[in-house]
């Protein structure tokens, strides 16, 4: 088996042009598939609700847009008090673009000395926390941001009319985190010029996941005679809400997924078909020598399967590495959607492409086999 | 060694039958080395294709070692290949990518023999055939001869006792020609290979022990002037 595998690969290797171009092909599709399976993953990691998600968003009812959102600071205190509750920050959102962007730029407001308290999970990577607390105007940028951006601790940042002093990055298991500035609350406040005391939403981390829908429930009781009633909801819930165009962009990508998937198989199958119909004596010589018809298909198979694996990991590899160096974001209403590529992903995409191969190396492969010796020996 | 008896092959060819072979009956002893000669259609490649085993007779017995190979199914006709038979090309047909030593090791890979194994036996074949020196060269970088040398090794190397011929030296010059069939000669003097090879080449076939002419598909005479050695 390894021999005829070894026979495979020296055959692969020896043709180069060709299989250069072959997995060049399926490189290319392969690229496409790990790009929109990283989209389909990312956007599902962002709206689907898992047993571990705690977190939930209070709005004002009936909002478009966090700037249409104005909620009464002085809500934290009664939303502390309800049963259920953990931990409630209110937060302040400035977005350079309310629609669906592919560079969105979200400030979030958040009282001096909670964020830590609120969010324990983040780590600064960068800069200090002795930076952050001493300084009005001093933000705490996500990672990704960062990167996108090429900002790093002690850059002065300008957007949306605010200008920040970066006084560390952070780094977050939550995407929305890694995508955003954090700065304090009054000073986003008086900034934005909408006035101390004013937030667009509060966040709030329940003790447990069940807690969830009860906890909103009474959030939003609690206020709903009040001068500015509520909408409370899970923070994934919100995103699948607000990110409606993105996510039937996103579907659509499935059908790009599905063309890539395509090629690859037209492209393996086709190179193979050729490679076969131009080895018709070599198999024939091959069968001559006493090579029994399963073998002739592994070596088939083996060459359709290489070709997929070359292709699969060149093309998710590039894709990985590609969409972690530009770190894209979508956003929609200052959620933003992190397009994360994971290793998982890659491998699977390489393993889709091996499957890929081989099943476009059967047919060449029976054509191989089924031919009479001596017919193909005269061919 | 071989046993034909009334030996017939046809097969359909559009409207019509056609028959390469017919009622064809021979004797092939151990250790002899054989030449078919006959004009095109003779039914000789037919016949040496049958002896090896890459195609069946419609009807009659062929005993090869007291095996009816006749009776043999598809698999069982790979395996004995495989074993006992060494298949020589006009053409070489060798790897056009594989160097010589990969070319004769071919046979041994769909074998148990362990990598040492194979390469030993690999190596033996070529020091035979008096190619140690161009085992690392592809068929692109040998002579004529030199392939047809290495095609001979490769069909040496699983050592079967019979090697079949299709017009070996058909393709080379006359002093490469001359290097082939002294080679079939020492394998089958002095290592006791039973050889059948089909020629036009009447020089060719003086340096086999015996020669049968094929006409229309039927044994026509033995050539007077040779002898078992």
């Amino acid at each position: 088996m390894i021999a005829l595998l070894s026979l495979a690969l020296k055959q692969l290797s020896r043709h180069r042009l060709r299989t250069a171009l072959t997995v060049l092909g399926v490189a290319s599709g392969m690229f496409l598939f790990t790009s929109v399976e990283t989209l389909q993953r990312s956007l599902g990691a962002a709206t689907e609700e898992t047993a571990a998600d705690t977190t939930l968003v209070v709005y004002r009812e009936n909002r478009f847009c966090p700037a249409t959102s104005q909620l009464p600071e002085h809500y934290v205190d009664e939303i502390r008090g309800i049963p259920g509750v953990r931990e409630v920050i209110p937060i302040k959102i400035i977005v350079n673009n309310c629609g669906a962007s592919l560079d969105v730029i979200t400030f979030r407001g958040v009282p001096q000395g909670l964020l830590r308290k609120f969010a324990p999970e983040i780590e600064i990577i960068e800069g200090s926390d002795s930076e952050w607390e001493k300084r009005d105007d001093s933000a705490l940028i996500g990672e990704q941001f960062a990167k996108r951006r090429g900002l790093k601790a002690g850059d002065k940042f300008d957007a949306v009319g605010i200008t920040v002093h970066v006084a560390g990055i952070i780094r977050s298991p939550f995407p929305q985190d890694n995508n955003v500035a954090y700065v304090k609350l009054d000073f986003l406040q008086q900034a934005s010029r909408t006035g101390l005391g004013i937030v667009t939403q509060f966040n709030v981390r329940v003790e447990k996941s069940s807690d969830l829908k009860p906890v909103a429930a009474a959030i939003d009781a609690r206020f709903k005679s009040d001068q500015q009633p509520t909408d409370t909801r899970p923070e994934k819930a919100f995103f699948a809400e607000t990110a409606g165009q993105l996510i039937e962009l996103i579907g659509f990508t499935r059908w790009l997924g599905l063309g890539a998937v395509i090629a690859v198989i037209a492209l393996v199958a086709n190179a193979i078909l050729l490679m076969v119909r131009s080895r018709v004596k070599e198999n024939a010589v091959l069968r001559t020598l006493g090579y029994p018809g399963r073998a002739i298909m592994f070596l088939v198979l083996s060459e359709g399967g290489l070709l997929g694996l070359m292709g699969g990991l060149l093309g998710a590899g590039l894709a990985w590495g590609f969409l972690r160096w530009q770190s894209f974001t979508m956003g929609s209403e200052g959620h933003t959607l992190a397009i994360l590529p994971e290793v998982s992903t890659a491998l699977f995409a390489t393993a889709t492409a091996l499957v890929l191969g081989i099943i476009a190396s059967v047919h060449p492969a029976l054509v191989a086999i089924r031919q009479p010796i001596v017919k193909s020996l005269r061919s | 060694m071989i046993s034909c008896k009334a030996i017939t092959k046809s097969y359909r060819k559009g409207p019509n039958v056609v028959t390469p072979l017919e009622n064809l009956t021979l004797e092939v002893p151990r250790g002899e080395f054989l030449a078919l000669m006959g004009p095109s259609g003779s039914g000789k490649t037919t016949l040496l294709n049958l002896i090896s085993g890459i195609d069946t007779p419609t009807s009659g017995t062929l005993e090869i070692d007291g095996e009816n190979i006749a009776s043999f199914s598809r698999k069982q006709l790979t395996k004995w290949r495989a074993q006992k038979v060494g298949y020589i090309f006009q053409l070489y047909h060798l790897i056009p990518v594989l160097t010589a030593f990969e070319n004769v090791e071919l046979p041994l890979l769909i074998t148990s023999l362990s990598r040492s194994e194979r390469r030993r036996k690999a190596e033996a074949v070529l020091e035979l055939v008096g190619l140690t020196d161009r085992s690392h060269h592809t068929p692109s970088e040998l002579s004529g001869g030199q392939e047809q040398r290495v095609a001979i090794a490769r069909a040496l190397v699983a050592n079967p006792a019979l090697l079949v011929a299709d017009e070996p030296t058909g393709d080379l010059d006359r002093e490469s020609a001359g290097k082939i069939l002294e080679l079939l000669q020492t394998l089958s003097r002095e290592h006791g290979k039973t050889i059948v090879m089909v020629t036009h080449d009447a020089r060719a076939a003086a340096a086999a022990d015996r020669t049968l002419h094929l006409e229309k598909g039927k044994l026509l005479t033995e050539d007077p002037n040779k002898s078992l050695a």
